[in-house]
């Protein structure tokens, strides 16, 4: 089916532009995987996209958007409509989540590291209660790593499915690369840097992370 | 003036559709179509009954049609619609690699298509559409009921129609959060077609096969109906039902403490979101937004099933 590779050529096209830089359309490998149509080729197209974008787009993109904790905090009290453009990417379609890039540090109130989808919540701004949880994997919610960034656009996919899938690749990436210590996390300090997804000024942070350290 | 012309183009399209179109008269910016799958599923009847709503608020007629998820059906209604001289139609398509050829048999006549929750494989034939992140909303299920199940014990999963493209779309949403739990077991999956009655007899017996069994997660809220009738009569109400929808009966459901959580799509709304896209690509020649929208879906249970309506949750 024809219409597979020509997706995937648009998409290498668009990738292409933000940067201004020129990247080869496909390698051998990429040919290969963009050659297999529908949803039997996705691993192929997900695991060279993140391949090309992942280091070299997608987290330069998170260094340089992510705001301070208390920035963005300030910039949500005028209103998500006004923080979301000047800080953020809104997901695809009506009343879908503005996606920003956070980094901050903070004490940690409370952890979680028994559940598959491991979590600690820090105190970031000082005054010993709990402001937001970051998410440790290695099961991570959300898809804001996929829809922080304006270069992931659902009309580059074939479908829910495949865009679908680069989010759960792109979480399971994040996750992988954490170092995570073991035993109590609830009383250090940590610092990260991550991604979260806000629908309304007040919804509570649950940030995908994408560095952590934890002071010793 | 042209009552008569309409009336027999009822008739017309009654007799080729084999139901009963709601012609409704207004100012004359000319008539809508809105084709959906059958209304026995109150979710395609919300869909239908919102577009209708908003096309007459915006001075349309509507052709209220049918396809009942059949794919020479769905392309026989279009032919009706054109021969009508549609201005536009809103469709929930019956298949999405079928229904490209009505799509652009449409679009050849002149008559541009909205889209909602189901998409096709194709861009560039409809003007919009407007998706339900089923995979988004199965994702939202899974993470409750895992949070339920407390990430372990052995569950049952009843799958949709096969030939609906949102029954895999949903189990695979469900088993992308909920296979990285290894300690939660699927013991059986079946599918039960969306049907309630045949999820009773599903379950009765998936029961018999694994009396151990912690929870059952659907692919709809009819299917989560049957079943929960089934644990209801065998005494096993201790069982976590999570559906998907957001209908009224599970809603209710879910109040009682019945059911514990389901997964709504804004069906009534997406449907007006598609008018008015449809209204003002009619009036300019573009609807200023991408051809594919998602739109997310929405986790209900006890927080908030008492702010479920109609397939529309309020502020």
């Amino acid at each position: 089916m024809p219409r597979t590779p020509y997706a995937f050529l648009c998409l290498v096209a668009l990738l292409a532009m933000p940067g201004c830089k020129i990247i080869k359309t496909a390698d051998e490998g990429e040919a290969g995987a963009a050659a297999q149509a529908g949803e039997a080729g996705d691993e192929g197209r997900i695991a060279a996209l993140l391949e090309k974008t992942y280091d070299s787009e997608l987290l330069p993109l998170i260094a340089e958007k992510a705001q301070a904790t208390g920035d963005l905090r300030s910039a949500l009290a005028g209103g998500l409509e006004a923080a979301g453009p000047s800080f953020g990417n809104r997901g695809s379609g009506e009343g879908a989540a503005w996606n920003f890039a956070v980094k901050g540090e903070g004490k940690v109130v409370e952890a979680n590291l028994t559940s598959r989808a491991r979590k600690a919540v820090l105190d970031t701004d000082g005054d010993g209660k709990a402001d937001l949880t970051l998410q440790l994997g290695p099961v991570i919610k959300g898809s804001s790593l996929r829809d922080v960034a304006p270069f992931y656009r659902f009309g580059d996919f074939r479908d829910q499915i495949e865009f679908a899938k680069l989010a759960r690749a792109l979480n399971d990436r994040a996750s992988a690369a954490l170092v995570v210590p073991e035993g109590e996390l609830a009383g250090k300090s940590v610092s990260f840097t991550g991604t979260v997804d806000l629908k309304a000024a007040t919804d509570p942070w649950l940030v995908t992370v994408v560095s952590l350290s934890v002071a010793p | 003036m042209n009552l008569n012309r309409r009336h027999v183009l009822g008739g017309m399209v009654a007799a080729v559709s084999g139901i009963l179109p709601a012609l409704s008269l207004a100012q004359g910016k000319g008539i809508i179509a809105i084709i959906t799958p059958s209304h026995d599923n109150p979710f395609f009847k919300a869909e239908a009954d919102g577009a209708a709503a908003k096309a007459k608020e915006l001075g349309y007629e509507v052709m209220v049609l049918v396809h009942d998820d059949d794919a020479n059906k769905q392309s026989e209604l279009f032919d009706s619609a054109i021969a009508a001289g549609v201005k536009a139609i809103i469709l929930d398509n019956a298949g999405a690699d079928a229904s490209v050829a009505a799509v652009q048999k449409a679009k050849d006549a002149g008559i541009p298509s909205f889209l909602i929750d189901r998409e096709i494989t194709a861009t560039g034939v409809a003007v919009s559409q407007i998706v339900s992140n089923n995979y988004q909303g199965a994702q939202l299920g899974a993470e409750e009921f895992v949070k339920l199940m407390g990430e372990a014990g052995e569950f049952a999963e009843l799958i949709g129609k096969e030939s609906d493209t949102n029954a895999g779309i949903r189990s695979k949403g469900y088993h992308d959060v909920i296979d990285q739990y290894p300690d939660l077991k699927m013991v059986a999956s079946q599918t039960a077609n969306w049907s309630q009655t045949e999820a009773y007899t599903v379950m009765e017996s998936m029961l018999q096969a694994n009396p151990g069994i912690k929870g059952v997660i659907s692919g709809n809220d009819t299917m989560a109906m049957g079943a929960w009738a089934a644990l209801e009569a065998a005494g096993r109400t201790d069982v976590i039902v999570v559906g998907f929808d957001g209908s009224n009966d599970v809603r209710d459901s879910i109040l009682k403490g019945g059911i514990k959580a389901t997964v709504l799509q804004p069906a009534y709304a997406q449907a007006q979101m598609a008018v008015e896209q449809a209204d003002k690509f009619l009036a300019g020649g573009s609807t200023g937004t991408e051809e594919k929208q998602l739109m997310d879906c929405v986790l209900i249970n006890a927080e908030n099933a008492a702010k479920l309506e109609t397939f529309a949750l309020s502020a």
